[in-house]
């Protein structure tokens, strides 16, 4: 299997090469919504007296920072490509192959992160110098950070394919993966902080999927939670893994079966 | 009787299709509630396939050869019936089946578009499993077979389609399977490299005794490379049998081909010999019933004396054979 990975990252990155520009205004579009919603709390705050609940303008720096590290870590555009390849028949030649086509995926967006890793890094580093960033991080953080954003990737990328495996039924997944997008938008930590949603949304946040790819994981990065509050939410993460484990092997079996080969 | 490499039993697949009238009405009814109609693409077919066949599937548009083709790769999964290739049932996609066996699809890539074919060769080399060695000597042998040198190097988007085929050729035998489901594998191309492609499968299945299913729309293909054909119409099965007596079976009529001297066309009446159905410049075509068109012949030359150029006695063209198979309601004949 080692073998087969790396033939397939190597032809990988041979293709993404070709679309080096592409790759980098994509990551840009990534870190511009996080940008946004940073300056917008920056005004916020400092209208405020320089604060909103516990964060000032150097703690909101912090995590929308760590909120784009992660998204980038995190983030996987499968749903969007699978269903093309559904539509297009571009699934069929993979499914006769004697390699799952999850494979395919998970090697696309490892070297689509790769390919985008240095660039993001340096607009992080001049959103950093520019609001005067302050991490609360301390090593136990980092430790915890490590499995956290591998249980948020794992959470994503098996929540995206089983969206993306309604293609199956639907040849069209948009609607379904746009209406995803969408509770990813409000409730994984983009808009707000999840500790500032109000009431309501935050219990919502927490017993959805949404929060636990992108928030816990960026919060745990900035330090912005204290270690206990870290594992409860990292046990949160790993239940959302093995029910989307579970859901994407049953909607797989029974989407290959519902398959209708179209087109090819 | 030898173990059959392809067995298909009373296969079926069934499609449920939504349908809708034209017009704004019809289309705002089908918000709220759907027509479906279920359309019986493959009705219960049952043929065998033994090792080493090159059998030719033929059908009209829409006749149920693709869908036979992606339920024996295991790309559908039947709503009826058996199949079993190789041994294996092939909708349940197993390694051990995938590896032993390739679907080739005339209009569709199966290669990456922006690397070179050499890449991903490599590629399905590691997917497949394929000993360094073996993979080698494959594609050496690819590469000769299907003159790949100056090809396999240069992205796959700049190849014409003509030699981007052949690159396909070459990814989906990369593995040496023993079973190759071709489906329209000239489409679009040239006659020369329809030529090519012709002479490849026929080289290729008397190198490695692999067992072939082709479909194709271009008859020339079929009649150089099957001794056998399977045809199929809407789904069920019409005729399965040498391709020789397809035309004997379905076109009991032979064709005379008259071409009188200069002057003689004129004066010259054939319609008591057979029907007449062409006559252009001297040249006269009639079709005769199959087992008095030596008689005729003979009549021909006896009777036309020096008015005669030149006479030939032909089956009907194999387009016309199948455009009478598919316009005919015949029943299920089996040779």
């Amino acid at each position: 299997m080692i073998r087969t990975y790396r033939a397939l990252f190597v032809a990988q990155l041979q293709s993404a090469s070709q679309y080096r520009v592409q790759s980098v205004l994509w990551m840009l579009l990534e870190v511009v919504r996080p940008v946004i919603f940073l300056a917008a709390w920056v005004a916020v705050a400092n209208a405020q007296g320089g604060r909103v609940g516990t964060y000032d303008v150097r703690d909101f720096a912090a995590y929308y920072i760590s909120l784009t590290f992660v998204l980038q870590i995190v983030f996987s555009w499968n749903a969007y490509d699978f269903e093309f390849e559904v539509r297009q028949g571009r699934l069929s030649p993979k499914l006769l192959r004697p390699l799952h086509p999850i494979h395919y995926a998970i090697v696309e967006n490892v070297v689509w992160k790769l390919t985008t890793f240095i660039p993001l890094l340096i607009c992080l580093v001049i959103v950093a110098l520019t609001f005067d960033v302050r991490f609360r991080t301390t090593p136990a953080h980092l430790l915890l950070f490590v499995p956290s954003v591998a249980l948020g990737a794992a959470l994503s990328f098996l929540s995206g394919w089983v969206v993306a495996t309604t293609a199956f039924w639907t040849t069209r997944v948009h609607a379904v993966s746009t209406l995803w997008d969408r509770g990813v938008f409000i409730f994984a930590g983009m808009i707000a902080p999840l500790a500032l949603l109000p009431g309501f949304l935050q219990t919502l946040s927490l017993a959805l999927p949404f929060g636990y790819m992108l928030g816990v994981p960026a919060e745990i990065l900035r330090g912005g939670v204290d270690i206990q509050t870290a594992l409860v939410l990292m046990g949160g993460q790993a239940i959302w893994v093995v029910i989307f484990y579970v859901a994407y092997q049953r909607v797989w079996r029974a989407g290959v079966r519902q398959y209708s080969a179209v087109g090819a | 009787m030898t173990e059959a490499v392809v067995d298909v039993r009373e296969l079926r697949k069934t499609f449920r299709v939504t349908e809708r009238e034209e017009g704004l009405a019809a289309t705002l009814r089908s918000f709220v509630k759907r027509h479906r109609k279920d359309v019986n693409a493959v009705a219960g077919i049952t043929f065998r396939i033994e090792p080493g066949e090159v059998v030719g599937f033929l059908g009209p548009n829409g006749a149920g050869k693709t869908t036979t083709l992606k339920m024996l790769s295991g790309l559908l999964h039947p709503s009826a019936g058996e199949a079993r290739v190789l041994e294996f049932v092939p909708w349940r996609r197993e390694s051990a089946y995938l590896k032993k066996m390739t679907l080739l699809m005339g209009n569709r890539s199966q290669l990456v578009w922006d690397i070179p074919a050499a890449d991903s060769f490599r590629v399905l080399q590691e997917i497949y499993r394929v000993p360094d060695e073996q993979f080698r000597a494959t594609l050496a042998e690819l590469t000769d077979l299907l003159e790949l040198q100056d090809l396999v190097h240069k992205p796959v988007r700049n190849l014409s389609l003509g030699e981007r085929m052949k690159v396909e050729f070459a990814a989906g035998l990369i593995h040496s399977p023993s079973v190759a489901f071709l489906d329209e594998p000239t489409i679009g191309l040239d006659v020369s490299m329809q030529v090519r492609i012709r002479r490849f499968v026929a080289e290729y299945n008397r190198r490695t005794g692999a067992t072939i299913l082709l479909t194709s729309h271009y008859m020339d293909d079929v009649v150089a490379l099957c001794k056998r054909v399977i045809v199929i119409h809407r789904g069920r099965l019409l005729y399965d049998g040498p391709l020789a007596d397809l035309a004997e079976r379905m076109a009991p009529y032979k064709v005379i081909v008259v071409t009188l001297h200069n002057g003689a066309a004129a004066t010259t009446d054939l319609a008591g010999y057979g029907n007449v159905v062409a006559a252009d410049e001297g040249r006269v075509t009639l079709r005769v019933d199959r087992h008095v068109a030596p008689e005729r012949t003979a009549r021909l030359v006896n009777d036309l004396g020096d008015r005669l150029a030149d006479i030939s006695v032909e089956d009907p063209a194999m387009e016309e054979v199948i455009d009478r198979v598919f316009t005919s309601e015949q029943t299920t004949v089996s040779a």
